[in-house]
């Protein structure tokens, strides 16, 4: 069953921070990308590296009339695993070199000026 | 394997009756010209590089006669694929050029339009250090209904996938005709022979040169030459198809780190292998027990990617059904002929239609 946990007041989890949250076996981490609050588990998909020890930002897009045929697209919502560098988008779970793996991810409610994790 | 299966054979090398037998399809232009003996290299085979029974006034698989007999009648071979070699990459790639135009005219000449079998077919050589000479020669000859493929040799000065060549690959992709890719005959300018050097004799050559296969087979997809172009095919002529899977297994776990960084790649590099990538069988791959084969294939995912080849004339050439002992039915009629018909489609007889 879900319970709701205080993770702290939203001027304390500005844009492009994250507050590890003991909640659940392995910790959930609380994310602020651009102003809107994300929650993902705290284990990666591939071997269970603490996925919220790694570093947030954007990633490369294919694009052939770019110098380098590289875009930086996404940026501040990709989270990559501090072991293997594996890709996953915070805001869905979802691994972006293959889609069939994801990490849970979990529903964030903001109330009274402070955030909630729904885990 | 029932005795008439069919039997594509992939992976042929004729050769000139004597060396000087290029000169007569060289132009004037390149008379006072030193041309590299095919069979100067560093690693012979300890009896021979050829079959022991071929050795006589001419090269071993110097003659159709002899070719045909111990192909069609003896081995039960259906078509032959000619996939002649050259001299190493020398350093003049423009007179290399044409002495893969020498080799496309003497196979023309002597193998193909003479054929009276019907069951010949032949290979377009081009020289991948002249990109717009191998492009024109793809050019000139890919219209002819027994040209089946574009052969290259697999020393090189860079991976295949580097830029400079995509002409060339496109150009074939255009014309329908895979890639095949052969350890060259001879030695030239050229990188040592395994990734670490210079090995000491023949076993060490022979057993790790065909996996430099790898090198250009990771740049193709990881540079995104197949991505680009779906129609390519390559053929990694002197096998290693047993030791792909766990490359494929590194290859993908770094793709799995870094697709960023090749986001073109947009599916793990193992995807392109099915519909782009085939191996000519060989003497040295697979599990030294039988027993042990079916299994192998079947773990590896391998079935479909493997085509007969023998290896005629060398010394290590193979028959089918020992290319196929300890398969199973379907994964014998696979590499038997299914898998090279389905690569080379209508350019071959129909075959297997029993």
């Amino acid at each position: 069953m879900s319970v709701r946990t205080a993770v702290c007041p939203v001027d304390e989890l500005p844009p492009g921070s994250m507050k590890l949250m003991p909640v659940g076996a392995f910790g959930v981490g609380v994310y602020n990308v651009g102003g809107s609050f994300y929650a993902i588990a705290n284990y990666c998909a591939h071997e269970g590296a603490p996925l919220c020890a790694g570093f947030i930002g954007g990633t490369n897009e294919f694009d052939p009339a770019a110098p380098g045929m590289l875009r930086r697209v996404r940026e501040g919502k990709i989270l990559r695993c501090p072991w293997h560098q594996w890709e996953f988008d915070v805001t869905t779970g979802q691994n972006l070199a293959n889609p069939r793996k994801r990490v849970r991810t979990y529903e964030v409610e903001v109330a009274d000026g402070k955030v909630y994790v729904i885990a | 394997m029932s005795p008439l299966s069919p039997v594509i054979d992939t992976n042929v090398q004729p050769h000139f009756r004597k060396n000087a037998e290029i000169r007569r399809y060289l132009a004037p232009t390149y008379s006072l010209r030193s041309i590299p003996d095919v069979e100067q290299q560093w690693y012979q085979a300890p009896r021979g590089d050829y079959r022991a029974d071929l050795y006589g006034d001419h090269y071993p698989g110097s003659d159709p006669a002899t070719m045909a007999k111990h192909l069609f009648e003896d081995a039960g071979v259906d078509v032959a694929i000619l996939n002649p070699l050259t001299r190493g990459n020398i350093a003049d790639y423009l007179l290399n050029s044409r002495i893969c135009a020498a080799i496309n005219d003497w196979l023309l000449d002597k193998w193909i339009d003479a054929d009276t079998t019907g069951r010949f077919r032949g290979t377009i050589r081009v020289n991948p250090e002249d990109p717009k000479g191998a492009v024109e020669e793809i050019s000139r000859l890919a219209q002819h209904p027994k040209m089946v493929q574009v052969g290259i040799p697999m020393q090189s000065r860079e991976p295949f996938g580097k830029p400079m060549f995509e002409p060339i690959w496109e150009a074939a992709a255009a014309h329908g005709l895979p890639v095949a890719v052969h350890i060259n005959g001879g030695n030239g300018v050229d990188h040592p022979p395994t990734f670490a050097g210079h090995a000491h004799t023949y076993p060490g050559y022979a057993a790790f040169m065909p996996l430099n296969y790898f090198v250009h087979l990771a740049t193709l997809i990881v540079e995104g030459v197949f991505g680009r172009h779906p129609d390519l095919r390559f053929v990694f002529a002197d096998g290693g198809y047993d030791v792909l899977t766990p490359l494929m297994w590194r290859l993908d776990s770094f793709w799995m780190s870094m697709r960023d960084q090749t986001p073109w790649v947009d599916r793990p590099p193992s995807d392109y292998l099915a519909d782009q990538v085939r191996f000519c069988a060989s003497s040295f791959d697979g599990p030294t027990d039988h027993r042990q084969t079916a299994r192998w294939m079947n773990f590896s995912c391998t079935a479909n990617l493997l085509m007969y080849g023998s290896s005629y004339p060398h010394w290590s050439t193979c028959r089918p059904d020992a290319v196929v002992a300890g398969m199973d039915p379907a994964q014998a009629e696979r590499v038997l002929w299914r898998n090279a018909a389905d690569l080379y489609g209508s350019s071959l007889p129909v075959v297997g239609s029993s």
